[in-house]
């Protein structure tokens, strides 16, 4: 896809459960995303799923770099 | 006392259990409706499931079989209506019925060779099915309006999909001239399933409060959603114009003699593996 974009997608089990990062979908608009993150992570009756773009997300540990413990 | 029985009994209107009470007219087009959303959700399952392969991408694939076996289900819930309020039997409703009865959406009649068609289908057919359930979601038919809001449910990520895919489509220069083409086919089509302004059937069916909107009305918000998209999408459709329906047949939703394609309907039974089933 020309304009695809990586979307991780996010679940939550239970109510008082905590939202567990469950993978990501390739979509096109934030449409596609939810319409497949929905139909591809459909292997428990999740009471909660959200996508978040990928590029949207800002990393705290730096990148490329070797990980120091206490960073 | 759901907040919608209080508003069913605030609008004086009675409360149906069963289809005892109901004018002829409305038990009827109960029915009609009814078997008009089952035979098309069975269409759309059957073109969603072909399209598990072939399609552009893989998260596609795995959403057209979604999307396939939720229609199915929902065929499932309606059928045990059907059965259980008009005697029907869901094995004949899908099995032995001649196509000229089948009272699906006519844009679902013949395969849908090309993804544009598979979008327009996604984007206006199942979008017609879900606007006319939601038009049912406060009935004052009580079994009905149990079934329709696990319906409403799913049928949400149907929509995201139609429309995520409108307007990927809608990017590629290549490929609008086929979507609108297609779409444009769709809305006609969806038209012609509505019916006439000022239907009896449908009358009815308002006036008993069993449906809160009449097809008209219904039409319009659907083709102010896709119009509205496909602006956006920077696509013009032509809007489908009301037209005298004098010849419309309330139990086929249709002008003329038509029904699905008689391989389809082989290949939707499984026909060929007859000797199989279980009896």
């Amino acid at each position: 896809m020309e304009s695809a974009e990586v979307y991780e997608v996010f679940a939550r089990k239970e109510h008082d459960g905590e939202l567990k990062h469950v993978g990501s979908v390739n979509a096109a608009d934030d449409d596609l995303a939810l319409a497949y993150a929905w139909t591809l992570y459909d292997e428990e009756r999740w009471i909660e799923m959200c996508v978040v773009r990928r590029s949207a997300i800002i990393p705290v540990t730096h990148d490329g770099r070797l990980p120091v413990w206490g960073n | 006392m759901s907040r919608t029985e209080r508003e069913t009994e605030a609008e004086g209107m009675r409360e149906f259990e069963s289809t005892e009470g109901m004018s002829e007219a409305c038990a009827r087009g109960l029915r009609h409706l009814l078997l008009a959303c089952a035979d098309t959700k069975l269409l759309l399952g059957y073109h969603y499931g072909e399209w598990t392969f072939g399609t552009p991408e893989l998260e596609a694939a795995v959403a057209s079989c979604s999307l396939a076996q939720t229609e199915l289900g929902h065929v499932r819930l309606l059928h045990a209506l059907l059965h259980r309020h008009f005697g029907d039997d869901p094995d004949a409703l899908v099995e032995r019925r001649p196509s000229a009865e089948f009272a699906s959406v006519g844009f679902l009649d013949d395969a849908i060779e090309a993804w544009t068609g598979f979008v327009a289908a996604n984007l206006v057919v199942d979008l017609a099915v879900t606007r006319t359930l939601y038009a049912l979601a406060g009935s004052t038919f009580r079994p009905l309006r149990m079934s329709v809001g696990k319906m409403l449910d799913e049928e949400r990520y149907h929509l995201h999909h139609g429309r995520g895919w409108f307007r990927t489509l809608a990017r590629r220069d290549n490929e609008v001239a086929e979507l609108r083409r297609q779409t444009e086919a769709a809305l006609r089509s969806v038209a012609e399933w509505y019916g006439p302004k000022g239907e009896a059937e449908d009358a009815a069916l308002v006036d008993a409060g069993v449906k809160s909107a009449a097809s008209p009305a219904i039409l319009d918000a659907i083709v102010r959603d896709v119009t509205s998209l496909a602006e956006e999408a920077g696509v013009a459709l032509d809007a489908p114009a009301w037209k005298a329906l004098g010849a419309w047949n309330p139990a086929t939703r249709r002008l003329q003699v038509g029904g699905p394609d008689e391989t389809i309907l082989f290949r939707l039974r499984g026909t060929r593996n007859e000797v199989f089933k279980l009896t």
